[in-house]
């Protein structure tokens, strides 16, 4: 600890040239792990706030629930152990050019038709009744300007919704959730002059029993990964973290290499003086240890304060387990890496300190 | 006299592609404690591998060497490095200083080393006798090359060790430093009765060693003897 530390204070340059590469790197790091989490959330937080282990949809649907169409006679023959519910999903564009206290009068949305007693309601407002063109919207509505009492209109309809409350955490493909119930959706995908009683989908909380053959049945996180795009995203987010993880370990593992090196003849002194390898390995390890805590805590800083001043315009989201996950694989790389001048150390022979 | 070294039979033998080179012929070499012995002889003689057998860094082909009526050259890498750490002290010729520390550090560092108390007592009066006081918070390249091995020394006394090696310690000074620096190696291994080794190109530094002895071609002989 000692050897390590006055290193640290004597040689403050050239540490603190590498401690920017650091953090650089970690602020990287988690900068892009919020934002894959944020994206990913805004993807998905209205299914996983369904708490459902099942989604049922059409198979000439083909992964695309928004293709699908079921009536009450595939509800009925759907059997489950536990509780099922009727989903109607349909995107719709808010379009309210007059409102006066909304900033963005075009707003693409996805419209949930569903029936009042539904688990897929909001839990927040179980107690609103959802009846006519009465919605609840996603608070991101909210943080553009809408009340709620305001009404709103939609591209290709001359329907007008009022808004009776807000919902947080729901969002459909990055795009905020209007509850609506079953008929007010059904008007809307269908039109009024005939609208025949079609839904989309079965959210389901429970096993199958009897799943008729035009149906299929996705888990929940199956059903996420068919969202266009979702996979793609998540697996990009992730092996570019994964790569600067790595890369973090490698860069860092040069640099107290090379440090190392330049070490050698003063190493060969130090052992020939008695000077353990496990002292001076030790205080490479710990070098190497220090490194990478402070780039990760500044990196987690820059990180929180970007979060505090973007949050309103990128999707941020902390997850903990996920920065622990990360923060303990940056160490353990690292140490790989510095385990490799450990190596070196070990190989330097303490004759050559003793020329003659 | 406390005999401080014994050597007995020592040889070394190395082996280059097929050939067997005896680095160090049948040697047999003593130090007690108050001696400042010299080493002389050409690059390639053998001075290196007799300090090193010395120093415990390899091990002789055949014969042993006692540190303090101890055996020290069977015992294995690990208890050596112990002894070498506590009882040797080591003066190179690049000096033995390490670049991050100041010269007060380098001492600090043996007692963060064997978790010990630093003996503040002692340094201080290290300091005073090799006139490095000034010189205590200061790195090694702040110093000139006396003030360099001046510290050195203060850092090689300062664990208090029986025996010191310095390798050709005068070797970047200029004669009035070297004198120098040899007088207070010489008076400070009479007064802590150590018995130090010097290993030396120079021969202008004999003049104050208690025995000389010449190595060519890996025998080891004793040249002069100024007792003093």
């Amino acid at each position: 600890m000692f050897l390590a530390f006055k290193e640290l204070k004597y040689s403050k340059t050239k540490f603190a040239l590498i401690i920017t590469v650091v953090i650089l790197i970690t602020y990287l790091v988690y900068f892009l792990t919020s934002l894959a989490n944020g994206l990913a959330s805004s993807y998905t937080n209205a299914i996983e706030k369904w708490n459902s282990d099942q989604v049922i949809i059409t198979v000439d649907a083909n992964d695309n629930m928004m293709m699908s169409y079921m009536g009450q006679d595939d509800f009925d023959a759907y059997e489950t152990s536990g509780s099922k519910t009727k989903l109607g999903l349909f995107p719709a564009v808010i379009n309210n050019p007059f409102a006066e206290n909304v900033l963005d009068s075009r707003v693409e949305v996805y419209f949930f038709g569903i029936d009042n007693d539904s688990f897929i309601k909001p839990s927040e407002q179980k107690d609103l009744t959802l009846t006519g063109n009465q919605v609840i919207v996603d608070e991101e509505l909210q943080k553009a300007g809408y009340e709620i009492g305001d009404l709103f209109g939609v591209t290709g309809s001359t329907q007008q919704f009022e808004i009776i409350g807000f919902s947080t955490n729901t969002t459909y493909q990055t795009a905020p959730v209007v509850y609506m119930s079953l008929d007010t959706w059904q008007t809307y995908r269908y039109g009024s002059a005939n609208t025949p009683d079609l839904f989309s989908g079965i959210v389901v909380k429970g096993q199958t029993n009897n799943l008729p053959s035009n149906l299929a049945s996705y888990t929940t996180e199956d059903y996420i990964s068919t969202l266009p795009g979702y996979t793609a995203q998540v697996l990009t987010f992730s092996v570019m973290i994964i790569f600067l993880i790595i890369i973090t370990a490698f860069v860092l593992g040069i640099f107290i290499y090379v440090l190392t090196i330049q070490k050698t003849s003063m190493f060969g002194v130090m052992k020939a003086q008695g000077i353990s390898n496990g002292y001076i390995g030790g205080s490479v390890i710990i070098q190497t240890f220090l490194l990478v805590a402070f780039g990760i805590i500044v990196g987690l800083v820059l990180t929180a304060l970007t979060g505090i001043f973007l949050s309103n315009v990128i999707p941020f989201a902390v997850n903990i387990m996920f920065y622990l996950v990360i923060t303990a694989a940056f160490f353990v790389f690292a140490l790989f890496g510095g385990l490799f001048s450990v190596s070196a150390v070990l190989k330097i022979d303490p004759l050559k300190a003793i020329g003659g | 006299m406390k005999q401080l070294i014994d050597m007995t039979n020592v040889t070394k033998d190395f082996l280059q592609g097929d050939n067997v080179i005896n680095a160090l012929k049948e040697t047999n070499f003593t130090a007690y404690e108050g001696e400042l012995i010299g080493i002389v002889g050409p690059s390639g003689s053998g001075k290196s591998t007799f300090l090193t057998i010395l120093g415990g860094l390899q091990k002789p082909t055949t014969g042993k060497v006692m540190l303090n009526g101890k055996p020290f050259s069977e015992l294995d890498i690990k208890e050596k490095s112990k002894i070498r750490l506590e009882k040797i002290g080591f003066i190179l010729q690049a000096s033995n200083l390490i670049p991050f520390l100041t010269i007060k550090e380098q001492m600090v560092l043996y007692n963060k080393i064997t978790k010990s108390k630093v003996n503040q007592p002692w340094m201080n009066e290290l300091f005073q006798k090799l006139d490095v006081e000034k010189l205590k918070d200061k790195y090694p390249n702040e110093l000139s090359g006396g003030e360099r091995q001046r510290s050195a020394i203060a850092k090689a006394l300062y664990h208090q060790p029986s025996v010191i090696f310095a390798d050709e310690p005068t070797a970047s000074l200029d004669t009035n430093r070297a004198y120098e620096v040899v007088k207070l190696l010489a008076k400070e291994t009479k007064e802590q009765k150590k018995a130090t080794i010097m290993v030396t190109h120079d021969e202008r530094m004999l003049e104050f060693c208690d025995k000389v002895y010449v190595i060519v071609d890996g025998v080891l002989g004793q040249k002069t003897n100024n007792e003093g």
